[in-house]
């Protein structure tokens, strides 16, 4: 078999639709030949390439295009399509990366803040806190108690010595401004039966 | 044809925008790759699909049933609309170079050599140089067997020409590209 024969059958041999014999043939040509075997090989290569051909994913953007210059209705978009064009793309902008950042940088800023006075609040309002506090209420009551009975006690033993003893010394100084000036000594009895009722004295202040 | 598919384009016809919605999402991905195997830039196959759309929104009252699937129907519309950008653009530009040219993971369970491997590797790769290489007779045929999937009387009945002449293109195309392949590769022999 000539080269140029089995190069018109090469086709169909590596498809393997020859007829028997004549496959027989060619192969046993391609066993002789080495440039019509290179060439067979070559074109089983191609073929495998062919399978492995890659095939592309349409784009959305052409989709919308051939929609929008035919029947004029703009294409009608997935669920996550939709969610995709109104949370992630506006997400997508400079301007709402700038905005974020923003609200990041207060809110970390309040936290920080924040924080601490949530702590306590969050710890005074468990049972424990709770019962702490009324405890820490009661003794405070108690303690308060205790101050004002002292302070009332103090008042009290002030004012009886003051009743006792000062008082008692002011009827003795009023005693002493009593005495005569003019020198003139009077009995006791008769200074006694002198005094009327009308005349000024501060006897009257001192205690019975 | 996809079930509901001729009742989609009467839903089409009758001025149903979900239906000629579901039309195009159905049918949008397949377009594409089609229109970028052809061009091998993904901005021309973008601007071929929506023109092939366009062009399948104001002629669907010309499909008819009877006389084959809507996918065939729309696939005719698109190669007509191919064919025509490249006599006027007289070719496709090169999808050599571009940034689309990834790296593809190929398995071939059969050929378990590592030096096959990287060979077909390679071969992946320069696919896409190789089919702009190729005259657009040589090329249709490859993309519709090889890369489309499609049967060659399939094929046959969707350009309008004999089965023979399908298989002796696919064949010639095939051959074209692993001379090139070939060539390709002892070109880098050379320059180590």
């Amino acid at each position: 078999m000539q080269c140029e024969v089995v190069e018109e059958r090469l086709s169909e041999y590596v498809e393997r639709t020859l007829p028997h014999e004549e496959m027989v043939r060619v192969a046993e040509h391609l066993q002789e030949c080495p440039g019509c075997l290179r060439l067979m090989e070559e074109m089983r290569s191609i073929l495998v390439g062919c399978k492995a051909f890659p095939s592309y994913e349409v784009t959305t953007a052409l989709l919308d295009r051939i929609l929008l210059r035919t029947s004029g209705r703009p294409r009608s978009r997935t669920l996550r399509e939709q969610l995709r064009a109104y949370f992630v793309q506006p997400v997508l902008t400079p301007r709402f990366a700038m905005s974020a950042g923003l609200v990041l940088l207060f809110v970390a800023l309040a936290a920080a803040l924040m924080i601490p006075r949530v702590n306590v609040v969050a710890s005074v309002l468990s049972p424990r806190g709770l019962l702490l506090q009324m405890d820490r209420g009661v003794q405070q009551i108690y303690s308060e108690g205790l101050k004002l009975y002292s302070a009332k006690n103090e008042w009290q033993n002030q004012l009886t010595y003051f009743k006792n003893n000062m008082l008692g010394k002011l009827g003795f100084m009023i005693e002493q401004l009593d005495v005569p000036v003019e020198g003139k000594k009077k009995p006791a009895d008769q200074k006694q039966q002198e005094k009327r009722p009308g005349q000024k004295s501060s006897a009257w202040l001192l205690p019975a | 044809m996809l079930p509901g598919d001729e009742k989609m384009v009467e839903r089409c016809l009758q001025g149903d925008d979900a239906a000629w919605e579901t039309v195009v999402n159905s049918y949008a991905k397949r377009i594409y790759n089609l229109t970028y195997r052809y061009t091998g830039r993904r901005a021309e196959a973008e601007d071929l699909t929506q023109e092939i759309f366009i062009r399948v929104y104001q002629n669907l009252k010309s499909f008819r049933s009877d006389s084959g699937s809507f996918q065939g129907w729309i696939m005719k519309v698109g190669r007509n609309l191919i064919i025509d950008q490249y006599r006027r653009t007289r070719r496709f530009p090169q999808a050599a170079g571009t940034e689309e040219m990834e790296s593809m993971n190929l398995k071939d369970e059969k050929l378990p050599n590592p030096q096959r491997g990287v060979e077909q590797t390679e071969a992946s790769r320069f696919l896409r140089e190789g089919l702009q290489a190729l005259s657009p007779e040589l090329k249709e045929a490859i993309i519709l067997r090889d890369l489309e999937g499609m049967a060659y009387q399939e094929i046959a009945e969707f350009l309008g020409i004999p089965e023979g002449t399908v298989k002796s293109r696919i064949n010639r195309g095939r051959l074209e590209l692993a001379k090139l392949l070939t060539k390709r590769r002892t070109q880098a022999r050379m320059q180590v």
